[in-house]
């Protein structure tokens, strides 16, 4: 692998090679920020077979990262309230561009690319106005900062792009926090979490919890490849939530998907992050306090299967199912009802697992 | 207020070598800790609001405050349960307060004199901004919202708010004392708790909550950056309290963590050297409102404080969570 990469930075070196694609890097299919046995954090892409491809040093803890949709590019954002994302090229392992949050701003940790890959857009906190931002950064020139925009809502933290179009999906959590004490919820009573669709900077839609639910926080978002968006929550009210999973059509309501009270118990209040199955029959979420792998099963709405996985946290998608991270370096490919399970020494996979996908 | 500090008695509890069951451990937390706690902050708000009525400008008044606002601080880790019904523990504590939404409010009632201040049954309506133990020390010690309009408005509303906390806080030491004490003393299948485990590991998440809490709101809010150091971020610094508030809190878990630790005897020392370390240290500053965090020389110690906390923290994390063997995975712990 080294060698490879060493041998494709070489011809770059020289100007030989043509436009580099992800292909040039050993085909990893997912990115994943990680920590290791001696405390260093790196990002790391992982192929289909569930091997580390690469391994690049961040200088702090990462959350999520935002593959280009063309070149071998990613960006790893730091975790909230961090103000750093570095943008790494995979084949030489260089960073070629270092992103910080303008003054009175801080990131969430997810970003996601336009679809021509010339624009990176971040979710951000304007702290002191207490108000969701999208940062709108050129990749074409050096990832400058070139304008910014309204989430929709408070406490953006996911952000995805619709396939096939420019429109975004921000998941509004709704939980305000200022930089000053960390990650302390400022808002909890008044919360009103929400995902918006942006297009060109303007919000287009918008959608709410029914009332009883405004402290269940929308956190994490996955696409289909028919543009419909599952959503994962995490409550912060009393008791259990009537649920934490749910998926959403354009132009219709909120839906939740049903789970046993049982299940619900489990879960702690708190999805991890959330996928779409690659045949299009099922939203897979995980749940690391409860240590499980949920299947909720789209034709009738309901969870209808959990796996146990200690610590389960990142959910991507892949061909034929999904591929789960855990925090324990476990990574389980998921595919038609079969589970394969691989054990990765020496790495503990941070909060998400990044599919890399194009269009 | 009493005294400047509380001289915790962190040694009260006698340090044991034997293990409990989880069952005995859960036993010994509820009755010993968290009960009197919630009873203390009923008794204490009540008193206040009995103040209240007799006169409503007294230093009296105000030493009632600083007894009932202690007593909050002492349970104020312990955010699950009654706590959390109708949004208590906001109403009760809406602190910090970022926008300044608190003196907003109280400004808006007192210039029209709003009849929601007639009794604390309409003040439950009220927004959470202008109750509780914060709105309350505007109205005692801030220089403007404490002289602003008219004194007989001002005094209704000091009346109504004592009342609507000790309404609260009765409402909390009554349940925990008529259900919910018994929801983590007798796990069950259809309880909120399912078994002796997941009590303790309620009471120990309340541990890190608090903890995080004091290091980084009590202590990081004022502290700012080097460059931007923010003493009027400070907790409670009109009323002098905010050194105070962590040295109760420091002292109420010390003994949660001291409880949770038995068994373990090489364990409760270290957290015992740990939190007394850092009390020490608190004391040594002299310094109620953290004011010194704009001058390099106090803020360094002020850093220094902070810094023993943290330790705190992490000794929780990283020791006392594997010895109850409810030590979270390393996303289950610390997602986002």
């Amino acid at each position: 692998m080294a060698n490879r990469r060493q041998f494709i930075a070489g011809l770059l070196a020289t100007g030989l090679a043509p436009t580099t694609t992800w292909a040039d890097v050993d085909f990893p299919a997912f990115l994943s920020a990680a920590v290791r046995t001696d405390g260093s954090y790196v990002l790391c892409g992982i192929n289909a077979a569930a091997q580390v491809v690469f391994q690049l040093p961040l200088p702090a803890r990462g959350h999520a990262a935002a593959a280009h949709p063309t070149q071998p590019i990613a960006v790893a954002f730091a975790r909230r309230p961090g103000t750093f994302a570095i943008v790494i090229d995979c084949i030489s392992g260089q960073v070629i561009a270092t992103l910080t949050a303008p003054n009175g701003r801080h990131f969430y940790g997810h970003g996601t690319f336009s679809m021509d890959g010339s624009l990176l857009y971040t979710t951000e906190n304007d702290f002191e106005a207490g108000t969701g931002r999208v940062g709108v950064w050129d990749v074409t020139n050096n990832y400058t900062r070139i304008a910014n925009f309204t989430s929709g809502g408070i406490g953006p933290h996911d952000i995805k792009r619709l396939p096939k179009t420019d429109v975004l999906v921000v998941a509004n959590g709704g939980i305000g926090t200022h930089p000053d004490t960390g990650r302390t919820k400022l808002n909890i009573p008044s919360m009103a979490p929400n995902i918006s669709y942006i297009l060109d900077g303007s919000v287009v839609e918008t959608c709410v919890l029914v009332p009883e639910m405004h402290k269940n926080s929308i956190r994490h978002l996955a696409v289909a490849t028919n543009g419909n968006v599952a959503f994962g929550m995490q409550w912060q009210g009393e008791g259990n939530p009537p649920g934490l999973v749910g998926t959403h059509v354009r132009g219709a309501a909120l839906n939740l998907m049903e789970a046993s009270t049982e299940q619900l118990r489990k879960m702690q209040g708190y999805v991890g992050s959330v996928a779409f199955s690659g045949i299009g029959d099922a939203v897979i979420v995980t749940s690391p306090r409860g240590g499980l792998i949920q299947h909720y099963n789209l034709a009738d709405n309901a969870l209808t299967k959990s796996v146990d996985l200690l610590d389960a946290s990142g959910a991507a998608m892949t061909n034929a199912g999904v591929m789960i991270s855990s925090g324990t370096g476990a990574l389980m490919n998921v595919a038609r009802g079969k589970t394969v399970k691989s054990q990765i020494t020496g790495l503990q996979w941070d909060n998400h697992l990044v599919g890399i996908t194009t269009g | 207020m009493k005294n400047v500090l509380v001289a915790i008695a962190l040694t009260l509890l006698p340090l044991s070598g034997a293990a409990q069951s989880k069952a005995d451990l859960t036993r010994d937390i509820v009755t010993a800790h968290a009960l009197p706690r919630f009873a203390d902050l009923a008794s204490g708000s009540q008193t206040l609001a009995n103040a209240s009525i007799q006169d409503c400008t007294s230093d009296d008044l105000r030493a009632h405050y600083a007894d009932a606002f202690d007593a909050w601080v002492a349970v104020s880790h312990m955010r699950f349960g009654p706590t959390e019904v109708d949004n208590r523990a906001f109403a009760l504590a809406f602190w910090p307060d970022s926008r300044g939404a608190t003196p907003k409010a109280l400004a808006g009632l007192i210039l029209v004199e709003d009849t929601i201040a007639q009794s604390a049954a309409t003040y439950a309506d009220m927004s959470i901004s202008a109750r509780g133990f914060y709105a309350l020390e505007f109205l005692l010690y801030d220089a403007k919202i404490s002289t602003a309009g008219n004194p007989a408005y001002r005094c209704l509303l000091i009346q109504t708010m004592a009342a609507d906390i000790a309404r609260m806080a009765t409402a909390m030491s009554d349940e925990w004392q008529d259900a919910y004490a018994e929801q983590l003393l007798e796990p069950s299948a259809s309880g909120v708790y399912r078994s002796d485990a997941e009590a303790t590991q309620e009471l120990f998440k309340a541990l890190l909550t608090g903890l995080q809490f004091t290091s980084e709101t009590r202590m990081g809010r004022p502290l700012g950056t080097f460059d931007k150091p923010r003493a009027t971020r400070a907790e409670a610094w009109r009323s002098a309290r905010s050194m105070r508030h962590v040295a109760v809190s420091l002292a109420t878990l010390d003994d949660l963590a001291l409880r949770l630790a038995d068994g373990n005897l090489p364990l409760q020392s270290k957290l015992l050297d740990s939190f007394n370390r850092a009390h020490d240290q608190l004391l040594a500053l002299e310094d109620p409102t953290f004011a010194g965090v704009a001058v390099p020389q106090s803020r360094f110690k002020i850093e220094i404080v902070h810094k023993s906390i943290e330790a705190i923290r992490t000794i929780a994390r990283d020791e006392l969570g594997p010895h109850l063997g409810v030590a979270a995975g390393f996303n289950a712990l610390d997602g986002d």
